[in-house]
């Protein structure tokens, strides 16, 4: 079943043009990854998907229902949770604390928002940490309780923008893990990311955006080889190794 | 002993000794210096739901006094009604009023909210001043109106000596702290606070951010009026200057900002440290030099924000946890 289905997205911000007639089909239980250069527009459609401004033409639907004009709040409510690339904790408080923000969405009970959060943390290893400052986590740590934050909410369908990015080698091994974890407990993620290394190893599927625009779609093995790709944003030393 | 035990009980004895205090404390002056320091730490904890929690900086609190004030003066100069039934429908009207600014104004940030509440507030006591009549109410413009003191009572919330008004605003300052606290460990409370430090995450996170800004001001301008009510039966005498003026508002903040935005002590601490700075430096220096304490209070909100950003309940909260280790030996806890 298609979860999430991108028909003729176009988004554009006065005169420019940020995303073009994008399309794309996830369908539930996959690992979609979406990459391109810098400035490739991914960011504003995961903007456009997630209910931060409504596309300018096309259509987006979710689970069937088309949610061009809704709001962050009711998209996340109906089961799409995000994570932003520049990490947004709430950081005066603690890690359990922004957790339990996304675990009230289901529950108005503080001791049930704490459960589930507490369930949450330990699943990424983070219990440990549940008391410290959000605004004192190491960046991997930060990335994490993004991550965290957002499956407080119990979402269907996870949009994360970046996580790995700032990450050392070892700590983006741990979140590839992590995010196939997610995929194997039957949550459906579409993932923006720049390290092709955690992409290829990730994805089912990869579609490749270059100035707003869809160039390639496919299996990480077909995009990895396709000429444009390449030459766009992989690099010729990547084609031939 | 286990720190939750502690806690309750150093708070039953800060309760006791508040009530205890007026038995010791005979002057009349000293009681209303404790009124007017109970009556802004009650004002600044209602402020503190929309300016600490949901990360706003509202500066047209006065206005809620204001409605407060004359809706029961009014209701009860001319039709006789109980200003304890007027206090209720002063907050009705107060919280109505309450949502019709944050509508639009929730909409704007930091400065500029700012600016648009303290333009609401101005605006309507201007209106106050140069209005006469108001349909069938009067409020008699700049001169205000006076409450004849002849039904003394508590059915009419009026009495002869302070200690009963002491005892209300006690009972008053107690709940809105209890309430504080009841909400901050709710829903609400998170959705404000996630709100107030990052809306676009709180968004995303299925938080309703302007909703839960438009709950917090409607029972902040609700639990506002209540002050405003108890502020004219003490005084006898209110007019647009002395219950409505930016004053208030102002000093609200400078109380909140030094005693620390946000947390349930703060705006207690700010009250306690301020208010007496500013009575004494009026009594002292009033006629030399009046204003002295408006300079005192400038002065510690540059050294706070300065050395403690967070205001003085993060230090002092510390001091008060590591002495009662001390004292009790609660070992690890914090």
């Amino acid at each position: 079943m298609k979860i999430l289905e991108l028909k003729k997205v176009r988004k554009s911000f006065g005169g420019i043009m940020a995303v073009e007639s994008f399309s794309l089909d996830v369908e539930e239980g996959e690992i979609v990854g979406l990459i391109g250069p810098n400035g490739a527009g991914k960011s504003t459609l995961f903007n456009c998907v997630a209910g931060v401004f409504p596309p300018t033409a096309g259509e987006i639907l979710f689970r069937g229902e088309k949610i061009n004009n809704q709001k962050p709040w009711d998209l996340c409510r109906k089961g799409l949770a995000r994570t932003f690339q520049i990490v947004k904790p709430f950081a005066s408080r603690t890690v359990l604390y922004n957790v339990m923000v996304g675990a009230f969405i289901t529950t108005d009970k503080r001791a049930e928002a704490e459960l589930r959060a507490m369930e949450v943390l330990r699943h990424l290893h983070m219990e440990d940490c549940k008391d410290v400052r959000a605004g004192n986590l190491t960046i991997a740590d930060r990335k994490r309780l993004e991550i965290a934050k957002a499956l407080a909410t119990r979402p269907r369908l996870l949009l994360l923008d970046e996580v790995m990015a700032g990450l050392r080698p070892t700590e983006v091994d741990e979140m590839v893990a992590i995010i196939k974890r997610l995929r194997d407990a039957g949550m459906t993620i579409f993932v923006i990311e720049h390290i092709m290394r955690a992409i290829m190893a990730l994805s089912d599927r990869i579609a490749v955006l270059h100035f707003g625009t869809k160039i390639a779609e496919g299996s990480p093995q077909e995009v990895a080889h396709d000429e444009r790709v390449i030459k766009a944003y992989l690099g010729e030393e990547y084609g031939a190794a | 002993m286990n720190p939750s035990r502690y806690h309750k009980l150093s708070l039953i004895l800060v309760v006791v000794i508040a009530l205890c205090l007026p038995l010791v404390v005979r002057s009349a002056t000293y009681l209303h210096i404790l009124i007017l320091l109970y009556l802004y730490a009650y004002l600044t904890t209602s402020w503190n739901l929309v300016g600490g929690f949901a990360g706003v900086l509202p500066l047209g609190h006065a206005t809620f006094v204001g409605i407060g004030a004359y809706t029961s003066t009014i209701l009860s100069l001319q039709y006789g009604i109980s200003p304890w039934i007027g206090m209720l429908v002063g907050a009705v009207l107060s919280s109505v009023v309450g949502v019709i600014i944050g509508l639009p104004t929730f909409k704007m940030r930091g400065a500029y909210f700012a600016l648009a509440t303290i333009a609401f507030a101005e605006g309507i006591r201007v209106m106050v001043e140069n209005i006469d009549y108001l349909g069938p109410f009067q409020l008699n413009g700049p001169r205000g109106l006076q409450i004849p003191p002849l039904n003394t009572g508590l059915a009419n919330m009026m009495f002869a000596s302070k200690e009963p008004y002491y005892y209300i605003i006690l009972v008053m300052l107690v709940g809105v702290l209890a309430l504080t606290w009841f909400i901050s460990r709710s829903k609400l409370g998170y959705y404000l606070v996630a709100g107030g430090e990052e809306p676009e995450a709180a968004q995303a996170l299925g938080v309703n951010v302007a909703r839960a800004k438009l709950i917090a001001m409607a029972l902040s301008s609700f639990l506002t009026a209540f002050a405003g009510t108890f502020w004219a039966q003490f005084t006898l005498y209110i007019h647009p200057k002395s219950v409505m003026s930016l004053d208030i508002s102002f000093e609200i903040a400078f109380i909140a900002l030094i005693g620390g935005r946000g947390s349930i002590a703060g705006p207690m601490l700010g009250a306690l440290l301020l208010r007496p700075v500013g009575d004494f430096s009026r009594i002292y220096f009033g006629d030399k030099l009046p204003g002295l304490h408006l300079i005192i209070f400038g002065v510690v909100l540059v050294l706070v924000m300065f050395y403690q950003p967070r205001g003085l309940q993060e230090p002092l909260t510390r001091i008060y946890n590591r002495a009662m280790r001390h004292l009790f030996g609660g070992g690890e806890t914090a």
